[in-house]
């Protein structure tokens, strides 16, 4: 490699061209596999390594032939690059900077030779499809094979340990987004734009002007004109190196921006109230031998070369054409100095029938039969309208046999098209079309505008602009055009995936005969440039290979994204903040041991966790349980969606009660579990477990909005608008009476199941409930946020000489187990009924309806379903890891440990269990198998509680 | 019964496909000879023994095994679309069976054995890559399900176990397994003959099997009606005409309450959209399959270099198979929260497929009220990986008259008589 070396002169660059975007005052260089290459501000990647008389850009995905610049635009197949640690960059469309390292993909050794370019040799061995055919015996060196087949996958490479960089998104509320700036797009912006509607026109360049950037000098006087007119109107906002990426239900339009300093990629989600679809036309390969040949290329990509770059494409061509294109091209190739040895006109019968060459293209065999010497060969075919904006709304495009291109079909109110996309003409016709969409495009949005104002109760009456009468949109001409897809011979149709007309007929002749198998089976069009340079050329020899028309073939689905898109852009800045209680200053001072609960963070335990929970049992605890999720419900017909939801009765609720609900799907499997109390009339408040929190409120809403809009009643998530505190122990009831304001906590006036609203440690506001998930004596107090932690340091601070200490998650899982309480989620599982995990007390059959009911009636009859019971193993020192599974005979599962642990108060250890029916009676002794293999032998208990199971100390 | 006119007996339609092999290749490379077609289009006949509706895996696989195994091929197979067109090319080819309950466990255990031998029964490569399958635990709930899966697992003879975060690091060096991940990764079910597959492929290669033997593949044929009388199936119509059976398979998926509505048989099925996408291609660097349930996300890379994943299915049940763009925006963020490195990474494509959806999350297999009609639906998000076995059982019990003990938890009766099978924890978001 001569990394040394500086290529310091450009050969192949002209003198300053009327349109071109480089700035020779600030020339740098940059590296291109591994040498230094000079370059000018405004050049691509492609553009300067084409002036320093570059010609071959990468390998080709199958044969590794090599390729050279084809469009010279974001679309170039061969030219797509690795720069630093990005892959598969456009480098046709990406302006190079200075001390870029850009290196060719798909290439090894070097680009120069390339080993595996031994498969052009055996491509008649490799039809397409080819490995559907072999590696098939012997089975077991299929892996082996896959290997050497893995090698082939194009693309760049990743890193990683590539930063991830910075990305944002924006949400955006124009009128219109026109798509494409072409002279039609900045046209109908302008128009739009003057008829009152705010407008963002999106460019893929890096500047507006479409086809008009390479043209004549009056075309480059109408561009400035344009460019002009768009900078003085006001409400256009231009997104220039952008592109409009998809369509979605709603006239939701993903923007992808790519022209922001500091910023890879940004996607704005526009909500359009109209869209304006104008990308102008793609121009088309020709299809023939030796076509993929550096040296061969699009008429679009000569002029953009010479117009725009002042980069002279070759030194001696041949010219394909078949198009005032292709016609202008010559011109400016004399223009530029390179000789045009022979133009085939194609509209004359004018024909290529094949080019050759070893690196790049030495010779062309025209249709006459006679050859040219040249390096260049320069076609233009036709266009292809790139109609995926519209596919997404909904439109199937209709193949035009007089121009040679499909064009939309299907009008619809709030997606317009215009440019070359909808018809040909002069410009003047082509701008006219344009203003008017343009202006029927602003009465639309502004008419959805005045609609929507009209729900938004307002102070001032604003006067709505008057109902205009639609604007006429002039039809624009169709220009007949020679259908010119596949010359007399074979060649590339697909460049990115290497797939030959070859291929196409040959899928076809195997049965692969419509466009969806055709294009599954070889893989055309699935590759980066998603079929926007190959599905017409594609689809016309599919169609001639089956004897059907192209109309009848019709094309593949062009799906999102118009251009491919970063993850980056995509994901945006990650919107899942970690969620902290106010009281997560204390416990971090305090030695809390962090644990990840979904979307919170909470102290596990602050050191040592039996310690914990025996303080729970002799002296009093606090508990942040704050995540717990809390829902506050109002209005009348809350009794009636408490018993929708919860398989038990609610009427009979009174004011200042609580009670404990179980929520069911409608398949009898527990959803979710928790405490809820009337504060008063038509008041109540709802706490879920944490991690179900957000699932049950969208259960809730889905309810309530799609079964009973008619109830009244209104939910607010509320769970962190409060934190909560539970004081647990048999002291509790001592230290709240110390902070406790105005609530009487006598037993007799404030008992089990009751809540309270009143001051604590003079904080108005907060509720208590007097539950008991630990077993103990224990009050939830419900504290304004902002307060949280001044209540839990105080609470903290008072009850000092009482012996009070905070204890975590995995103390309460202790006290709880002991307790025999279960915890959704890990007692039960996506299968388990109600009845099955011990809930049948609570399921009430006798109520209307809940969700659920007609599924657990069955199992109230007929059910034969695991049962959870509390089990207790016969050695008090083994405690058998969660997940063991309990076995009968060999290996017949009869059940499984869903939570265990060593019990502190009991000094044993305890479990909760699933066990078969037969196996659930009280006293049966099972076997449980322990994942390290061994066997050993638990008793069911009576009761899940294994501790103070009648309850008498929570309720004292 | 004989209802099979041509079981085992007169076989006109049979022929012998063209042999694939390394040597066929080279042969016909050289001589330039081209292959013949995989499967050949018929005319459709005004009768056949069995008509299967839905041309995609399970459809072309009860075909091919009614043949295969039963010498039944009188067998005709109705595609509205293009073979494959449906679920089957739209899933993300991830094969396991590290299931929760021992039915779906032992069920998608033998779906791998038959997909193991696949290429070699069908002679087709279908590019079955067992290269192993990790379910990511976030959570210790997570951890303690994987658990939980790997000792039920073990139970049935399934290669299955939790590892922790060096191992899965060793084996996917991109993940981020460091504490300080939004979501840290505390441990993986580690699932060794998990994989992915050639979807199409697979499709192509029960066609050119079912072919082989005599079935005729009928795209383009659309089902309008089915035809009962005096509950018994009498036959379908069809936008090419009527055509008789006495056997009527719904293997639709997406579709399959609406075409069982045809004849009068109520499903408990809510289709629901699951959207997929994938990136460029980039050289290989991920080996295993990756899923992970907190993050609704499932990961491979593809032989050709592309990255394929998708999601849980949308929360709205509909027949779009549009794809939205918010499911793009969640899915790459949690790809990202997988494996930051990759935000350079482009999304080429994204696309939707209809997921028919039961209410435990188990499919619905056999026979219906209607004497004849057979289903086979229900397939939600895990009927590719069922293919095969739902083949051989639904051919099984057509020949045999016999529901096969593989599929008896899987009956229509079951939500009639409350016996949900229930595999919603491991199936819902276990890719």
């Amino acid at each position: 490699m001569r990394s040394a070396t500086v290529q310091t002169r450009m050969p192949m660059r002209l003198g300053p061209q009327p349109g071109e975007v480089i700035d020779r005052h600030r020339p740098f260089t940059f590296t291109w596999n591994g040498e230094r290459y000079p370059a000018f501000a405004g050049d691509t990647i492609i553009s300067a390594l084409a002036a320093s008389g570059e010609r071959v850009f990468s390998r080709s995905f199958k044969y590794h032939r090599p390729r050279g610049l084809l469009t010279a635009s974001f679309l170039d197949p061969g030219c797509v690059v690795q720069v630093n640690d990005e892959p598969n960059v456009r480098g046709s469309h990406r302006r190079v900077e200075p001390g870029m390292i850009v290196s060719a993909q798909n290439a090894w050794p070097s680009l120069r030779f390339d080993a595996k370019s031994v498969n052009r040799f055996l491509g008649r061995f490799l039809p397409p499809g080819f490995y559907y055919k072999t590696f098939i015996k012997p089975q077991r060196l299929w892996p082996a094979y896959e290997k050497v087949l893995q090698r082939f996958a194009a693309g760049g490479r990743t890193f990683p340990d590539s930063p991830h960089g910075y990305y944002d998104k924006r949400y955006a509320h124009p009128d219109i987004v026109v798509a494409g700036g072409g002279p039609a797009g900045m046209a109908a912006a302008v128009a739009a734009a003057e008829a009152g509607a705010r407008v963002i026109l999106v460019e893929e360049e890096y500047e507006l002007g479409g086809h008009l950037r390479w043209g004549s000098e009056d075309e480059l006087g109408a561009l400035r004109e344009l460019r002009d007119e768009v900078a003085r109107t006001p409400g256009i906002e231009v997104l220039t190196n952008s592109v409009v990426n998809g369509r979605y239900d709603g006239n939701w339009v993903a923007i992808l921006q790519r022209n922001l300093p500091h910023v890879e990629e940004r996607l704005i989600k526009a909500r359009a109230k109209v869209l304006v679809v104008a990308p102008g036309l793609i121009e088309r390969p020709y299809v023939f031998r030796g076509n993929d040949l550096p040296g061969v290329i699009l008429s679009t990509a000569a002029r953009r070369l010479i117009n725009l770059f002042a980069v002279k494409p070759g030194e001696r061509a041949v010219v394909l054409t078949a198009n005032a294109d292709g016609d202008a091209a010559v011109a400016d190739l004399e223009r530029a100095g390179v000789e045009v040895a022979r133009v085939e006109d194609a509209r004359r019968g004018g024909d290529i029938i094949g080019a050759r060459g070893r690196n790049g293209v030495r010779m062309v065999e025209c249709g006459d039969g006679s050859r040219v010497e040249c390096d260049l060969l320069v076609t233009a075919t036709g266009w292809t309208a790139p109609t995926s904006l519209l596919n997404m709304a909904g439109d199937r495009p209709v193949y035009n046999p007089t121009a040679a291109r499909f064009f939309p079909s299907r009008p619809s109110d709030d997606v317009l098209a215009t440019g070359g996309i909808s018809g040909d003409g002069s410009l003047d016709e082509l701008l006219a079309h344009a203003r008017a969409t343009g202006q029927e495009a602003a009465r639309r949005a502004l008419k959805v505008g005045s609609a929507l104002r009209a729900g938004v109760p307002r102070r001032v009456d604003v006067e709505e602009p008057p109902d205009m009468p639609p604007i006429e949109i002039p039809e624009l001409p169709v220009v007949e055009h020679p259908e010119l897809f596949q010359g007399r011979t074979d060649g590339i149709v697909d460049f990115s995936e290497d797939i030959s007309s070859k291929d196409i007929v040959a899928a076809a002749k195997e049965g692969y005969d419509s466009v969806e198998l055709m294009k599954r089976y070889t893989t055309a069009t699935m590759g980066p440039t998603q079929g926007k340079l190959e599905t017409v050329n594609a689809v016309a020899i599919l169609a001639r290979a089956t004897g059907k028309t192209i109309e009848e073939t019709g094309t593949t689905v062009w799906r999102p994204p118009y251009a491919p898109i970063t993850l980056g852009a995509l994901a945006g800045r990650n919107f899942e903040p970690v969620r902290y209680s106010p009281m997560q200053p204390w416990h971090e001072r305090h030695g809390a041991n962090p644990m990840v609960a979904g979307a919170w963070i909470r102290p596990e335990h602050y050191g040592d966790p039996e310690s914990e929970a025996r303080n729970v049992r002799e002296n009093v605890g606090l508990i942040d349980v704050t995540p717990l999720g809390k829902l506050d419900l109002r209005g009348p017909d809350v009794p009636k969606l408490l018993n929708l939801l919860y398989v038990n009765q609610w009427n009979t609720l009174e004011v200042g009660k609580v009670r404990y609900g179980v929520m069911c799907a409608e398949d009898g499997v527990v959803l979710d579990d928790g405490v809820t109390g009337r504060l008063g009339p038509e008041h109540y408040l709802m706490t879920t477990t944490t991690s179900g929190a957000a699932t049950v409120w969208e259960w809730i809403e889905s309810w309530l909005q799609t079964e009973h809009p008619d109830w009244q009643v209104h939910v607010t998530p509320v769970t962190d608008a409060y934190a909560s505190i539970n004081i647990a122990g048999p002291k509790s009831r001592e230290l709240l009476l110390r902070v406790a304001g105005d609530v009487d906590l006598s037993p007799e006036a404030f008992p089990y199941m009751n809540v309270r609203t009143g001051t604590v440690a003079g904080v108005e506001g907060c509720f208590m409930w007097r539950i008991g998930f630990t077993g103990e004596l224990s009050y939830e107090v419900h504290v304004p946020a902002a307060y949280g932690l001044y209540v839990w340091e105080k609470l903290m601070d008072r009850g000092a000489d009482l012996g009070v200490k905070p204890f975590g998650i995995q103390a309460q899982r202790i006290l709880r187990l002991e307790k025999g309480h279960l915890i959704v989620g890990q007692d039960t599982d996506g299968l388990t009924g109600a009845y099955s995990a011990g809930l049948s007390w609570a399921i009430k059959l006798y109520k209307e309806d809940f969700i659920g009911k007609p599924e657990l009636s069955w199992q109230s009859e007929c059910d034969n379903s695991f049962q959870l019971v509390g089990l207790q193993p016969h050695d008090g020192s083994v405690v058998p890891p969660e997940a063991s599974q309990i076995v009968e005979g060999e290996n017949e599962i009869a059940g499984r440990i869903t939570s265990s642990c060593m019990s502190p108060t009991l000094g044993r250890s305890i479990c909760l269990g699933f066990v078969a029916p037969h196996l659930a009676e009280p006293g049966t002794s099972v076997t449980v198998l322990l994942p390290n293999g061994e066997r050993t032998t638990a008793r069911v208990m009576e009761y899940l509680a294994h501790f103070d199971p009648k309850g008498e100390r929570q309720r004292g | 019964m004989s209802i099979f006119t041509n079981r085992d007996g007169s076989r006109d339609g049979h022929h012998k496909p063209a042999g694939y092999s390394a040597f066929d290749l080279f042969r016909r490379g050289l001589l330039g000879t081209q292959w013949p077609r995989a499967w050949r289009s018929h005319d459709l006949k005004p009768s056949y023994d069995v008509v299967i509706v839905g041309g995609g895996v399970h459809g072309l696989a009860t075909a091919y095994y009614l043949a295969a195994n039963h010498g039944i091929t009188d067998v005709a197979v109705l595609e509205k679309g293009y073979i494959g067109g449906g679920a089957s090319g739209r899933n993300t080819a991830i094969i396991r069976s590290n299931y929760l309950t021992p039915e779906g466990t032992r069920f998608y255990d033998r779906s791998v054995k038959l997909y193991e031998t696949l290429a070699a029964d069908l002679n087709f490569n279908v590019m079955f890559s067992q290269r192993g399958h990790l379910t990511l635990a976030h959570s210790d709930s997570a951890l303690r399900t994987s658990r939980w899966r790997a000792e039920v697992n073990k139970l049935q003879g399934v290669d299955s176990e939790v590892i922790g975060p060096e191992e899965i690091k060793k084996l996917v060096p991109y993940l981020d397994t460091s504490e300080h991940a939004r979501y840290p990764i505390l441990g993986a079910l580690y699932h060794p003959p998990g994989g992915i597959i050639r979807h199409d492929a697979v499709v192509w290669g029960y066609a050119r099997g079912a072919d082989a033997h005599g079935a005729h593949i009928h795209q383009n044929t659309e089902v309008l009606g089915i035809e009962v009388a005096n509950g018994r199936v009498r036959g379908v119509r069809t936008n090419r005409g009527d055509v008789a059976a006495p056997v009527v398979v719904n293997c639709t998926a997406g579709w399959s309450s609406l075409i069982s509505e045809m004849a009068g048989v109520k499903l408990p099925i809510t289709t629901f959209p699951l959207q997929a996408a994938v990136t460029e291609p980039v050289r290989p660097f991920l080996e295993a399959v990756i899923v992970s349930g907190t993050l609704h996300v499932y990961v491979s890379q593809t032989d050709r270099g592309e990255l394929v994943f998708g999601a849980s299915v949308d929360p709205f049940p509909s027949y779009s198979m549009r794809g939205s763009l918010e499911f793009t925006e969640g899915l790459a963020g949690h790809v990202l929260e997988l494996m930051p490195s990759l935000a350079k990474l482009r999304v080429l494509r994204q696309w939707a497929g209809l997921c028919d959806m039961t209410p435990d999350f188990a499919p619905i297999m056999g026979i219906t009220p209607v004497e004849g009609f057979y289903v086979d639906v229900g397939w939600g998000t895990y009927g590719f990986k069922a293919g095969p076995v739902s083949g051989e059982t639904m051919a099984q019990l057509i020949a045999t008259g016999k529901t096969p003990p593989l599929i008896a938890a899987f009956d229509l009766a079951r939500f009639a008589e409350g016996r949900l099978v229930g595999e919603k924890g491991a199936a819902s978001v276990g890719h």
